[in-house]
């Protein structure tokens, strides 16, 4: 099992010259295995990288398909929806996978962004590719072939987001962006989720210093995305999810510091980097 | 009168090494009076930077009142608000001025993109103040020092561009505007071209009579060249402009600095300068200077050598 970052910044893109080796756009994460299965996690800007990839080969003909799980809908993790190629092409069968959420369908959100008002798209239903939106249960199984994904929630400020391990070729990865665990530390549901996995791929948005001030954001810090991959027992650990202020050198200095405090390996995402699981 | 371009992108931001010189945030102009005030027009993703620099400048005074003008509220141009730090600080007001096409109300358009789904902090709840004020093609208002004239344009669900006069010196933003002749677009999807009907012949012909009359003799003029003119033959109905309908437009309003902006994601530094070189050709032929809009260019308005214009 392989996995790409397409995207690895939070909240907001980040053009220009200083985000050129992390990367700038926003959350989009590809999962392969060996045999060839592709899962695609959030549609932050970096989808549109991954598009011209795709639309190269067989999405290009229309016989491309795709499962997405969304983390949440947050814009930086849908922002590259009405950008998605694939999107405009007849044939090919996209899915979106989310969870319930309370009030309002996740198809409704969609449709909202895509509205009128805020895009020439008008609406899901002029994607020519056909788009299946699909709600499901955190802590059951989601489907998606060539894969085990097992969900939970994961706390995000006043809200929650979908954590998910993903299983193949005897290999797992635990995605979990966009996360502040309570302070006395992680659920014991994450707990189990993200136990002994081969890679973390944890929010980091902040800084141990910058924390402080940011407490209550939704998001982690280096420091406690540390003590989530030790206490779960994961092999290696990804900080994700950085912030907009955070330019390659700031990145240096977060990774440095990260290695000298972790007993688990750690790497920030690189946008671009193929990392084999 | 002085402008700054924060984001000259159009439809979503452009990060990475191929677009470092022209930048790749979305759609962002500062312009600033003689007197230092300021108005914000767009508020794609280059807003986040210069909220940053605003909220700085702020930190004595508070009580400081913003102005947002907006051409419509497609993401590309809308995105950057949930970043502009200004909205973060008590004490301020912040009045975007947009068109309202359809819609009820202006602060449940663009504050719906705040909906929790969307975004953790809701514009209602931010400790800044946000008015909004709906602007009609054809009226003008002055907001401080600067005297604002909407002018209708040519894009899907309605967009408008502004025509803006202070100290004596102008300048106007056209985008996003198709050309007035292929398609008139309305308010519903289109997968390709609509021929025009006679009715709405008539509403292009006025339309563009009406920008030409609102862009005369304006000293510099930004306008939406998304397209290079094969891509708009193939993409005719996503209500953009090349260079060549806007150096059309510019010539017959006797306009003679043109700023080439709103590029497209695909077009990187190298397809720039070459747009750039071409146009910068064409334009002199005709007697208007062409540059390309670059991320943190700023440019004089009524300056007869602008060193922006170095082609």
């Amino acid at each position: 099992m392989k996995i790409r970052f397409w995207g690895v910044r939070g909240s907001c893109a980040t053009p220009g010259g200083r985000y050129l080796r992390y990367g700038g756009n926003t959350t989009a994460i590809e999962v392969r295995s060996d045999s060839g299965h592709r899962i695609l996690i959030d549609l932050g800007t970096g989808v549109t990288e991954l598009a011209k990839e795709l639309m190269a080969a067989e999405f290009g003909q229309g016989k491309g398909v795709l499962p997405v799980l969304l983390t949440h809908t947050h814009v930086d993790h849908i922002q590259g929806l009405p950008f998605f190629t694939p999107l405009f092409i007849r044939g090919n069968s996209i899915r979106i996978m989310g969870r319930e959420l309370a009030g309002v369908s996740l198809k409704e959100v969609l449709q909202d962004q895509l509205n009128g008002h805020y895009s020439p798209l008008y609406g899901l239903e002029n994607l020519a590719a056909g788009l299946e939106v699909q709600t499901l249960k955190t802590g059951a199984s989601w489907p998606a072939e060539g894969f085990e994904v097992k969900t939970e929630l994961a706390p995000h400020g006043s809200t929650s987001v979908v954590a998910c391990r993903i299983t193949a070729d005897g290999k797992s990865v635990v995605i979990m962006t966009d996360v502040e665990h309570a302070p006395e530390g992680i659920s014991p549901e994450l707990t189990e989720l993200a136990r002994d996995c081969d890679l973390l791929v944890h929010d980091a948005m902040f800084s141990d210093s910058e924390y402080a001030q940011r407490a209550g954001w939704g998001h982690s810090s280096v420091g406690s995305a540390i003590a989530v991959a030790e206490s779960v027992g994961a092999r290696r650990l990804a900080l994700f999810h950085h912030s907009p202020d955070s330019s390659d050198e700031h990145l240096d200095m977060i990774v440095g510091q990260a290695t000298e405090s972790s007993s688990v390996a750690v790497f920030a995402a690189q946008e671009g980097h193929d990392v084999d699981i | 009168m002085h402008l700054t371009f924060w984001g000259v992108r159009g439809s979503y931001p452009v990060p990475g090494a191929a677009t470092v010189r022209y930048g790749g945030h979305t759609s962002c102009v500062e312009l600033r009076s003689e007197s230092g005030g300021c108005l914000v027009i767009d508020a794609g993703t280059g807003l986040r930077g210069l909220g940053q620099k605003l909220a700085q400048e702020a930190r004595d005074p508070g009580g400081t009142t913003y102005n947002l003008i907006l051409s419509h509220v497609h993401w590309d141009h809308i995105q950057g608000l949930p970043f502009f730090e200004p909205a973060y600080i008590g004490d301020t007001k912040i009045v975007v001025h947009a068109p309202r096409a359809a819609a009820k109300e202006l602060r449940l358009v663009i504050g719906g993109i705040t909906r929790h789904e969307f975004f953790p902090v809701a514009l209602d709840a931010v400790p800044a103040d946000f008015e909004f004020q709906e602007v009609t093609p054809g009226k003008a208002f002055d907001i401080d020092e600067f005297t604002v004239l909407p002018i209708g344009l040519n894009h899907p669900f309605g967009a408008v561009g502004y025509r803006v006069d202070a100290d004596g010196s102008s300048m106007a933003y056209v985008s996003d505007t198709a050309p007035f002749d292929r398609m008139l677009h309305k308010q519903h999807f289109t997968a390709g071209v609509e021929e025009p009907n006679s009715d709405d012949l008539a509403i292009l012909s006025e339309m563009r009579a009406n920008l030409v009359q609102s862009l005369r003799r304006v000293d510099t003029v930004i306008y939406d060249t998304h397209f290079t003119k094969g891509e708009y033959e193939q993409f005719t109905h996503w209500g953009h402009s090349t260079p060549d309908h806007a150096l059309e437009i510019c010539h017959e309003a006797g306009v003679r600095q043109l700023v080439l902006y709103h590029h497209a994601p695909a077009h990187d530094d190298d397809a720039m300068d070459k747009i750039a070189e071409q146009y910068g050709v064409r334009g002199k032929r005709m007697a208007i200077a062409v540059c390309v809009a670059r991320e943190a260019m700023t440019l004089t308005m009524g300056e007869a050598t602008n060193p922006g214009f170095g082609v």
